[in-house]
């Protein structure tokens, strides 16, 4: 595994928020390479390699997807659903990155399979700290499945 | 001694006189024989033979008379005598030497003595003997079969003579007193009779045997049943056809034509008019009387007064009709009332009840009439049949004022009747309901207000009466009720249906704003703290990015918290509907989006007739002006942007459909309801938070109207809306 670019998936439609989460993945050396999505259906196409992403090597499977929830055009869920109930994709742990706190959102994401379900702190510190425990965690303790296509 | 003496005593009068004359004539024969006896002896011996056989035969016999009239054989006795009268005149007779016997006057005795006994009959039997036996008699002495005549000295002739003089003058005189004595006993009992008839509570009468029954005579009574005095009766004998009662005359000739020609009897109740036009109930009885012979003679009737019975009756039975009634009003009115609060849907409340009353009380017609919100007009809401279903097609109300019935009703809040009879009928002129003679109209009261009416219409003249109203008001009431209860219900549906709609609305929006509020606070605080790194690090290229990108979150809350609050007040602030043509409307949104049209070289065309509406004027402006700046927002690349705004047609309520079409990006039809949901947006990458169509869909809700779109991608999209114009009220 050593070697092997650590990739990350985020489906995000705030641009500064994916602004916010890309940085401190980097700075803190965590993720080697952050790919972002704006919408459920561009990650989807990535993932299933549909038409832009129709070629696989150039477009690897990531380590973890950090998804939104509130996304234009597929939702958030939508797009956990197509990712968990695809044998090719459900292995990949998803982790829901989401600024709602309502627990119709935790439940359903849960019951969509979703391996974590993270709110983004208001506060620069805190945001800093969720994402270092966060790449810790996923990349670093967490064995992740063997990756096969 | 005087025991034996005399005959038994008899009840019968007749009969005792009869006994008499029997029992002194046989007594007096014993006496006579024996008289004839000493007489013979003395004056002619030569006659002594013949007077002790005579004797002998007449005493044992008149001895067995007189025993038979003791043992009450009076008749037995009498024929007896009879029979021994005419043996011994005969033999006398014949041994007299014939016809010339002063003797044969004795027959005279025998017949007479037969009639005594029994009348009629033992008189002509006896005679026709006599007769035969004077014949044979006769014949006898013509042929020389007798012996010769006994030459009787003047003397002795007349002493017999005298001797049936004297029988037959008895005879007589008994036959003439029981004749005196019948007669008075038919006077007597005639009178008893008479004044019994006379006497009697009831009057009688006897009518001739022709068709209309002439009468013949009538008892006095009559003068008291009816005022006219017995003379009328006879003077005109048709006077009592004359007094029947118009009502009843009909049903009393036909009786009398049947009973007159079948011969039975006749009996029947019917109303008599007096002389002062008082109405009498009689009951008249009639029998035919006949003769021996059986041939009808006359009519014998008797009338005898029964109007206090029927007064009494009548009076009952008009109890027990109007309780009858009532009881039945009450049980009817309180199942249209059970009935009526079944059900909680006006619109199946008003039929149900309209029809329940009509079939229950078998009313020509029935309608409910309720107030409209100015209280100016009634309107037909449910009515029964056919006629029912086209006045309320026809849209039926009448002005709440004095003139109409239901108007009345509903201004003075009380019940009112029009009936087709007497000194105030009522023409009922409605075209529709021809057949309508009376009609009720009940107030429907609620709480002390009235907010409807309901007519009950009959085809009988006088269907309806005060009392009526107290049962059907009662039922009318319980109505009302049911169906402010119908309202209240039908009203705290849509409540509560609102207030669910408006809860998840809540719940939504809570959700949403929670959400799409937290999102540039986290913007906001995460590119604060690289502020510090960048200006730490003396980037300064990075510290205004990052600061351009605080300012855009803060510029972002803003905007909404101000779209939020706008959303807010619709609906909670409204300004008062006016009538403004769109088309005014239009022209000031396009003066407010003239810059971004003609920086994106949008074409503008209005097709269709633009409207007046009658609206909230600042509202519809934000709608048009929402509709508008979207279709710009999302015409994508298209290279000649095109934006149609116009009427298309109406809805089923009459009212007109706006639209406004483009010819940008469109939109997939499975977004066509999201779109309009709270911060839902399609394309994070076109400026917008989400509120703009949940604004524009609240505005058309509140009202009244509907909005959706019609749309596929990339064919453009067409948002369609309705709003109410001038004419329609709601």
């Amino acid at each position: 595994m050593v070697g092997e670019p650590i990739l990350v998936m985020l489906v995000e439609d705030n641009v500064d928020h994916a602004e916010l989460v890309i940085r401190t993945l980097e700075e803190h050396k965590i993720a080697n390479k952050v790919r972002h999505f704006l919408d459920g259906q561009s990650a989807l196409d990535y993932l299933f390699h549909r038409g832009e992403f129709s070629v696989p090597a150039a477009n690897p499977r990531p380590h973890v997807i950090l998804l939104d929830l509130r996304l234009p055009r597929v939702d958030g869920i939508d797009v956990l659903k197509a990712i968990k109930e695809t044998d090719s994709t459900k292995t990949i742990p998803v982790v829901v990155l989401t600024t709602s706190e309502a627990e119709k959102d935790v439940a359903r994401a849960y019951y969509n399979h979703a391996n974590s379900y993270l709110v983004k702190p208001v506060g620069f510190e805190e945001f800093k700290k969720l994402m270092d425990d966060l790449g810790f965690y996923w990349l670093g303790w967490n064995t992740n499945p063997e990756i096969k296509e | 001694m005087r025991q034996f003496v005399q005959p038994p005593e008899f009840d019968n009068d007749e009969t005792r006189n009869n006994a008499q004359a029997v029992y002194y004539t046989s007594a007096g024969l014993i006496i006579l024989s024996l008289g004839f006896i000493a007489t013979t002896l003395l004056i002619a011996p030569e006659l002594t033979f013949r007077s002790v056989l005579l004797t002998s035969v007449a005493v044992p016999t008149s001895v067995a008379i007189m025993v038979l009239i003791r043992y009450r054989k009076v008749r037995a006795a009498g024929i007896l005598l009879t029979a021994l009268m005419w043996l011994l005149i005969t033999v006398v007779a014949i041994m007299a030497g014939g016809v010339s016997a002063p003797i044969f006057f004795g027959y005279l005795v025998v017949i007479l003595l037969g009639g005594l006994v029994s009348r009629g009959g033992t008189s002509i039997i006896a005679a026709a003997i006599c007769i035969a036996t004077s014949i044979g008699i006769a014949y006898a002495e013509t042929n020389g079969m007798l012996p010769p005549p006994i030459r009787y000295s003047p003397f002795a002739r007349v002493t017999i003579y005298i001797f049936f003089f004297v029988i037959a003058m008895m005879l007589q005189s008994i036959n003439s007193r029981n004749m005196k004595r019948l007669l008075r006993q038919t006077r007597e009992s005639e009178k008893r009779y008479k004044s019994l008839l006379e006497n009697i509570p009831a009057t009688t009468y006897i009518n001739s045997l022709d068709p209309n029954a002439s009468t013949l005579y009538v008892s006095p009574q009559i003068e008291k049943l009816l005022g006219y005095p017995r003379e009328a009766f006879t003077d005109d004998p048709h006077l009592w056809i004359k007094i029947l009662h118009p009502e009843d005359e009909h049903r009393v000739m036909e009786e009398n034509q049947r009973t007159t020609e079948t011969g039975q009897p006749f009996e029947m109740e019917y109303r008599l008019i007096t002389k002062d036009q008082r109405v009498v109930w009689v009951k008249d009885e009639a029998i035919l009387v006949q003769d021996e012979s059986g041939d009808p003679v006359y009519w014998l009737g008797v009338w005898t007064d029964i109007t206090s019975r029927k007064q009494a009756e009548e009076e009952q039975a008009g109890l027990v009709g109007m309780m009858t009634k009532r009881t039945i009003q009450l049980q009817t009115a309180a199942e249209v009332s059970r009935a009526a609060s079944a059900f909680l849907d006006l619109n199946k409340l008003l039929p149900n009840i309209v029809e329940l009353i009509r079939n229950h009380f078998d009313y020509y017609y029935v309608g409910v009439f309720l107030l409209d919100e100015t209280r100016d007009w009634a309107s037909l809401r449910a009515a029964t049949g056919e006629t029912g279903k086209h006045m309320i097609e026809k849209g039926h109300r009448l002005k709440v004022e004095g003139s109409s019935m239901i108007g009345w009703c509903i201004t003075h809040g009380q019940a009112r009747i029009a009936l087709d009879v007497g000194v105030d009928a009522v023409r009922f002129a409605n075209p529709h309901l021809p057949l309508t003679r009376s009609e009720m109209a009940l107030p429907l009261i609620t709480h002390g207000e009235v907010i409807g009416a309901m007519t009950i219409q009959s085809e009988k003249p006088s269907a309806f009466s005060r009392v009526d109203i107290t049962a059907l008001q009662t039922m009318a009431d319980q109505i009302a009720n049911a169906i402010e209860n119908a309202r209240l219900y039908t009203e705290r549906v849509s409540l509560n249906r609102e207030l669910e709609a408006r809860n998840a609305e809540l719940e939504r929006f809570t959700y949403t704003v929670s959400h799409d509020l937290r999102s540039p606070l986290v913007t906001i605080r995460g590119f604060l703290g690289y502020l510090r790194q960048d200006a730490e690090a003396g980037d300064m290229v990075r510290f205004e990015n990052d600061l351009n990108r605080i300012g855009n979150a803060v510029d972002r809350m803003q905007m909404l918290l101000n779209e939020l609050l706008e959303l807010s007040r619709v609906g909670r602030i409204a300004n008062a509907p006016e009538d403004v043509p769109f088309e005014d409307i239009l022209r000031e949104v396009m003066d407010q989006l003239s810059g971004p049209l003609e920086a994106r070289g949008v074409k503008l065309e209005v097709t269709g007739g633009l409207p007046v509406v009658r609206v909230d004027r600042i509202r519809v402006a934000e709608v048009v002006q929402n509709l508008v700046s979207n279709a710009v927002k999302f015409m994508g690349e298209q290279p000649h942007p095109l934006i149609e705004i116009g009427t298309i047609g109406k809805d089923t309520d009459g009212k007109p459909i706006f639209f406004v079409r483009d010819n940008g990006v469109g939109i997939e039809p499975k977004y066509h309801e999201r779109i309009f949901g709270l911060f839902n947006r399609l394309d994070p990458t076109i400026e917008g938070t989400g509120i703009g169509l949940t604004l524009v869909k609240r505005i058309i809700d509140v009202h009244g109207g509907r909005i959706w779109v019609e749309s596929e991608l990339g064919k453009g999209a067409t948002f369609l809306f309705t709003l109410p114009t001038t004419e329609d009220k709601g």
